[in-house]
């Protein structure tokens, strides 16, 4: 039996779009879903990155292991990663997680032979796969990373000093380690309702609006300069704060404004570590918690027995 | 050293029913489901999309324990619906929710990148 359907029909506006930042607003939802959104974004859209490394000479200051964990944190364009395999669920190779269904193969070699220092850098890593390389944020100008074209730092050696090695990047969600989570940083805030009660403001004398006005932290409000009436020019700088509030019940007007967080809509802040696009990012998130979903049907066995249960325990009652 | 490998909290392990479900034996309409190796992700939106079904009289969701990886959903509903109705429905509506957002997003998308 088909029952109504009580889905929604959420609405999504682009406010701004870079390929490593996207601010959006989502309508016509609620926090749970919001949230889930933002709990995929961070720990289960999968990307690629270093995995094991097997060191041939390392002369540098750094030890093996605190190289391998460098190397692992480097972001690694991802486009691939939803179309790949873990390499535990990788039936191609048998559990080593080396073949080119379920990873990628990095080799580096550098030495250094003059008396300057040398920098080794997430360039100096060579890519089996000319799709899954070392982010390269020179690449975008309005990348919010700083342009020096000069990549990651890895280590750097002085004269004499090598470092050679071999790198396996596999696919991976951040619930494993941070290290494959596409995001920098995802938040989301409840739209601010703010409403000026204009007759009690209008009680104030401008010294009276300027100090209130000026008790907010952030510069949510402001006066005209024309007609003195104080006026919402930020609503989405309010923080939740509360300032605004005490102040009127300490300036004796409670009640001057009223501020409430509409349940529905939301403001998202997507930065993505370049592994994915910002934009894709949130396309994965939707495909990935579809899957997600779609995992926790309940299978037909499950069904049948309790089918039989039903007809069991209308036979017991008497049916 | 004894630490358990990371994957657990996400690998269900072989021979364990990813869903199981117990009905409730002193109240009709009313059951659990065990989803194993899910958390608050899929719990709430499963809990709040239930919320929306009139025919449900109370559902709820706990993390027995954080090292504990499963969730439980309770679901009690009225006698014209069944919990696993109710269970099957909402996932049905957050999959209809998730694709208009995907469209949504993706419409925005094309016009946002054609008008700047
Ligand atoms: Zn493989």
């Amino acid at each position: 039996m088909e029952g109504a359907s009580y889905a929604r029909m959420p609405r999504v506006k682009i406010r701004e779009l870079k390929d490593d930042y996207m601010k959006f607003e989502l309508r016509d939802t609620d926090a749970s879903v919001a949230n889930a959104l933002r709990r995929v974004m961070i720990s289960e859209v999968p990307t690629i990155a270093i995995d094991l490394v097997e060191i041939e000479v390392n002369s540098s200051v750094l030890n093996d292991e605190f190289i391998a964990h460098r190397l692992g944190l480097i972001p690694l364009t991802s486009e691939r990663a939803m179309a790949m395999r873990f390499s535990r669920d990788c039936d191609a190779c048998d559990g080593d997680g080396q073949c080119e269904y379920c990873s990628v193969e990095f080799h580096l070699r550098v030495k250094c032979i003059t008396d300057q220092t040398l920098d080794v850098t997430s360039k100096d890593l060579y890519s089996s796969d000319h799709t899954v390389v070392p982010v390269d944020f020179s690449a975008d100008p309005s990348s919010l990373e700083s342009s020096d074209g000069r990549g990651i730092i890895i280590v750097k050696l002085r004269r004499g000093q090598e470092l050679r090695l071999r790198a396996i990047a596999r696919k991976g969600i951040g619930k494993d380690h941070a290290k494959w989570s596409p995001a920098a940083t995802v938040t989301f805030m409840y739209e601010p309702d703010i409403h000026i009660n204009e007759d009690l403001m209008e009680s104030l004398t401008l010294e009276e609006k300027r100090e209130w006005v000026d008790s907010s932290p952030t510069r949510v409000f402001d006066i005209d300069p024309v007609t003195q009436q104080v006026m919402v020019v930020d609503p989405e700088a309010y923080s939740y704060d509360d300032e605004v509030i005490k102040k009127a019940e300490a300036m004796g007007k409670p009640g001057l404004v009223e501020i409430t967080a509409k349940q529905d809509s939301f403001i998202f802040t997507v930065e993505s570590t370049g592994a994915v696009k910002a934009s894709q990012l949130l396309l994965n998130a939707i495909e990935i918690l579809k899957q997600k979903l779609d995992a926790v049907r309940l299978s037909e066995d499950t069904v049948e027995a309790d089918d039989q249960f039903g007809e069991l325990g209308a036979h017991m009652r008497g049916g | 050293m004894n630490a358990p490998d990371r994957y657990e909290r996400f690998v269900v392990p072989e021979g364990t029913k990813k869903v199981s479900y117990e009905r409730d034996t002193k109240i009709i309409n009313a059951a659990s489901f065990t989803i194993e190796r899910e958390d608050h992700t899929i719990a709430n939106i499963l809990r709040m999309q239930l919320h929306r079904d009139p025919n449900v009289l109370f559902a709820g969701y706990k993390l027995p324990h954080p090292l504990q990886y499963k969730i439980i959903v309770r679901i009690h509903t009225a006698s014209q619906s069944s919990p696993m109705q109710a269970y099957n429905q909402s996932i049905n509506d957050l999959d209809k929710e998730l694709d208009q957002l995907k469209n949504g997003f993706e419409a925005e998308l094309l016009k946002f990148s054609k008008d700047y």
